[in-house]
C-alpha cells in the first residue's frame, strides 16, 4: 500500500466541480495542488454531519498511519447511493482526496473505490457533483 | 441548563403563572365542537403560533426546584417513567451531570417530542399533504408528511427523527421513527435508545388549546409503553415567531464569532445615509411565467414541493469568473444585472471580498461555523428546500435546518431594531410571479464561501417565477448602500424533484472548523496586526 502525491490535477477532480464543500470554504481547508491517492483499510466511518469521514489506515514505510478522510454529509451519500453497511471495518479502498493545508494526515473525498472496481462519489447534493 | 442566562430566565419564569400539569381527556370541549377550527378539507385547523403552558421541559415527573429548575407537576400519565433497573440509573447519572451532559447545552436538536414541550414558540402550518412545524429555537423545522406515502429514505437516523402522519377523526396522529440515540427527554436526563418510536396525537379542545399527547416505545430502556400530555396554547399576542440561534449566540458571547464593524447592525460608523444616493435597479427582460402551470385551489401557481437550485456555483461566487481551481470551474456567474456580470462594489466592499477569499478567512463565513445561510444565500448553497403553500403563506424549510415563512397577507416588516439571520420577509403575487421582500437582515451573513459582501443594510426582492410545473426561475435584487453602488441582480433555476428532505444537523461533529480555526490563528500569530 503507497501513498502517492501527484502533480497534476485529477481527471476525475474536473467532474466533480463544487462538491462536498457544501459548508465552509475547501481552499481555506484543503490544498488543491495536493491531490492523494490513498490505499488501505478502514478503521471506521463516522456517519455524521456536516461531513461524514472514514478514518482509513495506510501503510507508510511498513508502519500504519491514520488518515482522516472527510466526505459529504451523511444525507449527500444516501442520495448518491451509499448504504451504512458499506464501509465496514477491514474494508480495502483506494480514496482519491486532497490533503489538508496544515499537511495533516486530513483529506478531503472525491471518490472511493472498492477492490472489486466499485466506484462512490462523495460529494455533496449539489447539482454539478456527478451522480454515481 | 439552556443557553439563555439564568437571571433571564428566572425573570421570566417569576412572570409566568405556575402552570400546573392539566391531564384533560383528548376530545374537544362539547361546546367547542361546532365552532373548531377547520381546513377547507374538513380537517381541525392547527395553522397558527403554539407554545406549552407546562414545565415538562425541565422534568417529566414530579420535581421539587433546584437551581434554574422551578418545582413543577409531572406530565407522565401514571406518574412514573417506567424504566428498566440499568435505565433507571443511567437517568440519575444523567440527572447528576445534567449542567453539562444535556445535550441542548451543545445546542444540539432537542428531538422530539422534547422540542414541542420547550419554553418557545412554534408556527404550525397546515396543507391537505403535510403539516409542517417551524420552531423559533434554533429555526429547526419538522415536516409531517400526511399524504399516506411511506418515507423514501427508511432508516435515516436523525436528532428530529421522520414524521409520518394521518387523520383519527378530528385528531392528527403522527408516527414519530429513526431517531438518534443522543437526544433528552428532558432537562432532568430523562432519555432514550434509537429503538424509541414515539406517537403523538394533537387534538383541537377548542380554537386555541391543542392537547399534544404523545406514548414513547422503547424497548431497550422502558418496560412498557407510556404517555405524556401537555396543553398548547395558541399566541394570539404574536403575528410571526422570531428566532433564537442557539450556537451562533453560543459561539459569538463566547468570542468564536467575531463582530465585523462594517457589516453587522448596529454598525456605529457606517455610511447609512448612502441610501439616499442609490439608483434604481437596471431594467432586465421579463421571464415568462408557464402556461401548464400546476395551480393551487384558489388559483395561484403551485410551487410546492422539493427543489434543488441548480446554484451554477453561486456558492462559490456569484461573478463570472475564469479562475482555474478544480472546486469551482469557469463560471459565467449568476449576476445578470449589470450586464459585465461583475457585482458594483464600493471600493471598501470589493477590498474586504479580495481579503476574504483568503485561506486565513474560511474561518470567518458563517456557514463554516453551520449558522444560518441567509437571504438569498439559502437559495443556492448546495442544499435542497421544501416549499409549501398553507393558506396565507409561502413557507420554505431549508434541509441545512432552517426555515423562512412569507405572509402573504399584506402585513408591514417588523420593526428596524429587530435583525435576524434571515430576515424579514413578506410576499404577495404579481401574476403568477411570487415576489418576496426581504428586510432586517443582521449582517452577519455572508454571500457565499468566497465572502461576496453584504451588509444589514441590504434589500431584497426575490421573484419565484414558474416557467412550467417542475421549474421556477428565481431572481434576487439586492440594494445595499453600504456595500454597493447601485442594486444587483442574480439569477439562478431550481428544479423541482420528486425527493424529500433529509436532516442535516450541521454542527453535530464539525471538525471542519478547528481547521480552519487554525489556520487563521496560524496566520494570526504570524501577523499580530492582522484583522
Amino acid at each position: 500500500m503507497r501513498i502517492k502525491l501527484l502533480a497534476s490535477t485529477f481527471v476525475l477532480a474536473t467532474l466533480i466541480a463544487g462538491n462536498a464543500l457544501a459548508h465552509h470554504s475547501f481552499t481555506a481547508e484543503f490544498d488543491q495542488n495536493k491531490p492523494v491517492k490513498l490505499e488501505g483499510k478502514v478503521i471506521e466511518m463516522n456517519w455524521a454531519n456536516p461531513h461524514a469521514w472514514i478514518y482509513l489506515e495506510v501503510m507508510k514505510d511498513g508502519k500504519p498511519v491514520k488518515w482522516s478522510l472527510e466526505t459529504g454529509a451523511a444525507n449527500a451519500l444516501i442520495r448518491r447511493g451509499w448504504k451504512k453497511t458499506d464501509l465496514p471495518a477491514g474494508t480495502i479502498l483506494k480514496v482519491d482526496a486532497w490533503q489538508a493545508r496544515n499537511g495533516s494526515n486530513t483529506g478531503n473525498v472525491s471518490s472511493v473505490i472498492f477492490a472489486d472496481g466499485r466506484r462512490l462519489f462523495a460529494g455533496s447534493s449539489n447539482e454539478s457533483a456527478p451522480k454515481q | 441548563m439552556f443557553s439563555r442566562p439564568l437571571s433571564a430566565r428566572a425573570a421570566l419564569l417569576a412572570g409566568v403563572l405556575v402552570a400546573l400539569c392539566e391531564l384533560v381527556p383528548a376530545q374537544p370541549r362539547p361546546n367547542a365542537v361546532n365552532t373548531l377550527p377547520r381546513t377547507a378539507d374538513g380537517k381541525p385547523n392547527l395553522q397558527g403560533i403554539w407554545q406549552v403552558r407546562s414545565r415538562a421541559a425541565y422534568d417529566l415527573q414530579d420535581h421539587a426546584a433546584r437551581q434554574g429548575m422551578p418545582a413543577g407537576r409531572g406530565v407522565v400519565e401514571g406518574g412514573e417513567i417506567p424504566y428498566q433497573p440499568w435505565a433507571a440509573v443511567k437517568k440519575l447519572e444523567n440527572f447528576a451531570t445534567r449542567q453539562t451532559a444535556d445535550p441542548l447545552n451543545k445546542c444540539f436538536m432537542p428531538g422530539v417530542p422534547r422540542i414541542m414541550y420547550m419554553e418557545f414558540p412554534f408556527h404550525i402550518f397546515q396543507t391537505p399533504e403535510h403539516v409542517a412545524i417551524t420552531f423559533e429555537w434554533s429555526q429547526v423545522h419538522r415536516l409531517i408528511y400526511t399524504n399516506g406515502k411511506p418515507a423514501l429514505h427508511e432508516g435515516f437516523e436523525s436528532w428530529m427523527g421522520s414524521s409520518r402522519g394521518h387523520w383519527e377523526g378530528d385528531t392528527l396522529v403522527v408516527s414519530v421513527t429513526d431517531h438518534n440515540d443522543k437526544t433528552w427527554l428532558d432537562m432532568a436526563g430523562d432519555f432514550h435508545s434509537d429503538a424509541l418510536k414515539v406517537t403523538e396525537r394533537y387534538t383541537l379542545l377548542d380554537a386555541d388549546t391543542i392537547q399534544y399527547e404523545a406514548t414513547l416505545e422503547d424497548s431497550k430502556v422502558f418496560t412498557k409503553p407510556w404517555k405524556i400530555s401537555v396543553a398548547l396554547i395558541r399566541q394570539k399576542n404574536v403575528d410571526r415567531i422570531l428566532e433564537y440561534q442557539c450556537q451562533a449566540e453560543a459561539e459569538e458571547a463566547a468570542g468564536l464569532f467575531e463582530r465585523d464593524p462594517r457589516t453587522w447592525y448596529p454598525a456605529p460608523g457606517s455610511p447609512m445615509q448612502a441610501k439616499a444616493a442609490m439608483p434604481a435597479p437596471g431594467t432586465l427582460p421579463p421571464v415568462k411565467t408557464g402556461t401548464n402551470l400546476r395551480r393551487t385551489a384558489d388559483g395561484k401557481p403551485d410551487l410546492s414541493g422539493y427543489y434543488q437550485s441548480q446554484g451554477g456555483g453561486a456558492n462559490y461566487g456569484l461573478e463570472r469568473r475564469g479562475r482555474e481551481f478544480v472546486m469551482t470551474p469557469t463560471t459565467q456567474g449568476v449576476v445578470i444585472d449589470p450586464a459585465d456580470r461583475l457585482l458594483p462594489y464600493q471600493p471598501w466592499a470589493r477590498a474586504e471580498r479580495v481579503e476574504r477569499e483568503l485561506p486565513h478567512h474560511g474561518y470567518d463565513d458563517p456557514t463554516a461555523h453551520c449558522f444560518v445561510a441567509g437571504i438569498p444565500r439559502s437559495t443556492y448553497v448546495p442544499s435542497p428546500m421544501q416549499i409549501l403553500q398553507p393558506p396565507g403563506y409561502v413557507v420554505i424549510l431549508h434541509e441545512r435546518m432552517s426555515w423562512r415563512q412569507i405572509p402573504l397577507d399584506g402585513r408591514p416588516h417588523i420593526p428596524d431594531n429587530v435583525r435576524l439571520w434571515q430576515g424579514d420577509s413578506v410576499g404577495h403575487w404579481e401574476g403568477d410571479t411570487l415576489v418576496v421582500d426581504t428586510t432586517n437582515m443582521n449582517g452577519k451573513t455572508w454571500l457565499n464561501e468566497v465572502g461576496d459582501v453584504m451588509s444589514h443594510a441590504a434589500h431584497i426582492v426575490e421573484q419565484f417565477i414558474p416557467v412550467g410545473p417542475e421549474k421556477i426561475i428565481y431572481r434576487a435584487t439586492v440594494t445595499d448602500p453600504i456595500a454597493y453602488t447601485r442594486p444587483w441582480t442574480i439569477e439562478i433555476p431550481m428544479d423541482r424533484q420528486q425527493e424529500e428532505l433529509l436532516e442535516v444537523a450541521c454542527h453535530e461533529d464539525n471538525g471542519d472548523l478547528q481547521h480552519l480555526k487554525d489556520v487563521r490563528d496560524e496566520f494570526r500569530a504570524k501577523q499580530p496586526q492582522a484583522k
